[in-house]
């Protein structure tokens, strides 16, 4: 009798010095995608709470399609978007528009002169041209048709308490709408106390703090080929913002167009295949990325000397890889 | 105590610890696993170290898969430009083959190196 006692008691000691020692005190990962912005978004979580993590994500589901439906400028909604305004012509002088939405075209509007007039939101047109033959992955407009579409006068877009001229601009947002909803969506999970996680949109990926008390590692895509990551990155609680990935360009006798379009010169930006931000701010990012697509290399080595804490990898048209100075404390 | 209780004891903690070992060994077999979702719900996951075909519901119609040598690709589906299709086989835990039309996802998973990628 008292062996069995013994026998018991020391497996019990086992079972617990067992639980002691393989305690992962791993928390639980907690994942949505969504489908908005023409974008495949992963949302992670890691929290002990079940319930406040998928209410979170349900949040943050919310938060995207609130941006997807403000700024889609392709279908109307029950919502005054970028469609009604870039369509309707009522009589009205201005319109009153969601605050989230105006705070956005404010955003990028003051972008037009940060950017030196690189980053124009005011070039729907413009970009649906060149989408029509990117989508095709043959051929470019011509002349006149991108001649015809050159409506992009950024002083086009009024904005007067909460409200918008209704005059016909010819706004997009794609530069700046997924940067500028991930932000919020990270901040949001701050908010409530949810440090540990990580958005990845796309291009655009927000991290929190580790949720091992260690670094998260962010690959970054080879524009090349999407199977091979170039490069990583790594740190907590930053943003990491791609321009001019895989997919996002096409060919055409044997030149390379990208989907981001230079403003004043109306073709596609040519300076690289990529350019990678990292930032603490992801609207700022994704801002930013979009601006040196446009700059050669060395302008914006320049450029981001204003920012602090930003630091941008470009991968070259000859396939070379220049950091910045900032970007060593990542690697 | 005597000798037959210490007897006991050594031997209850070596079964454990052989118990321990096993598990082990095995926690670091690094199996990849593709994991296939449709929306949000997983409908499938697939073990991609037995060569096979595969077939899931997207929104347009079947979307068929294949595995061979530890990779997965789309083989055939219904949608206007087959990007996932085309897109080939994938392998590594930071690939991704997104099916829009059909709302297909294929992740692969497996001890990952990396936390995520910026595309």
């Amino acid at each position: 009798m008292k062996k069995y006692i013994i026998i018991v008691i020391v497996i019990l000691l086992l079972m617990v010095l067992y639980a002691v020692i393989f305690k992962n005190n791993k928390l639980d990962k907690y994942e949505k995608n969504l489908f908005y912005m023409d974008t495949y978004i992963n949302i992670t979580i890691y929290n002990e709470s079940k319930e406040k993590a998928n209410a979170a994500l349900d949040k943050i589901d919310s938060i995207y399609k609130n941006y997807h439906d403000l700024t889609n400028r392709y279908e109307e909604n029950e919502l005054i978007n970028v469609y009604y305004i870039n369509n309707n012509n009522d009589n009205k002088e201005y319109l009153d528009i969601d605050s989230k939405l105006y705070n956005l075209l404010e955003y990028g509007i003051n972008w037009y002169q940060k950017s030196n007039n690189l980053l124009n939101i005011n070039m729907g047109n413009i970009i649906d041209v060149w989408k029509k033959y990117r989508d095709l992955g043959n051929g470019i407009p011509t002349s006149e048709e991108i001649n015809n579409a050159a409506i992009n006068d950024i002083n086009k877009i009024i904005l007067k308490d909460g409200k918008i001229k209704n005059n016909h601009p010819n706004i997009d947002l794609g530069a700046i709408a997924k940067g500028y909803a991930t932000e919020e969506a990270g901040k949001y999970l701050e908010s409530i106390g949810i440090d540990k996680y990580i958005i990845n949109a796309g291009g655009n990926v927000k991290v929190g703090n580790h949720y091992a008390a260690d670094k998260y590692k962010i690959g970054i895509e080879n524009p090349e080929d999407p199977s091979k990551i170039y490069m990583v990155i790594k740190g907590n609680n930053i943003s990491v913002v791609t321009s001019g990935g895989y997919q996002r360009f096409y060919e055409y006798n044997g030149k390379r167009y990208s989907h981001i379009i230079d403003p004043n010169t109306l073709y596609p930006g040519n300076y690289m295949k990529s350019v990678t931000v990292i930032t603490k701010d992801s609207s700022l990012g994704d801002a930013l990325s979009t601006t040196l697509f446009l700059m050669s290399i060395q302008d914006g080595m320049e450029y981001i000397k204003q920012f602090d804490d930003v630091a941008a990898i470009w991968y070259t048209n000859d396939n070379e890889i220049i950091k910045s100075k900032g970007i060593s404390k990542y690697e | 105590m005597n000798k037959s209780d210490i007897k006991l004891i050594v031997s209850s903690l070596l079964i454990i610890l052989i118990i321990l070992g096993i598990r082990f060994i095995f926690r670091n077999k690094n199996n990849k696993v593709a994991i296939v979702y449709y929306e949000n719900k997983i409908v499938s996951k697939i073990d991609l170290s037995i060569n096979n075909e595969y077939t899931v519901d997207g929104y347009n119609g079947k979307v068929y898969m294949e595995v061979k040598d530890n990779k997965i690709r789309v083989k055939e589906e219904v949608s206007p430009k087959h990007i996932c299709s085309y897109q080939g086989f994938i392998s590594e835990t930071y690939e991704t083959i997104v099916c829009l039309p059909n709302k297909i996802i294929i992740k692969i998973e497996a001890n990952e190196e990396l936390d995520t990628v910026v595309r």
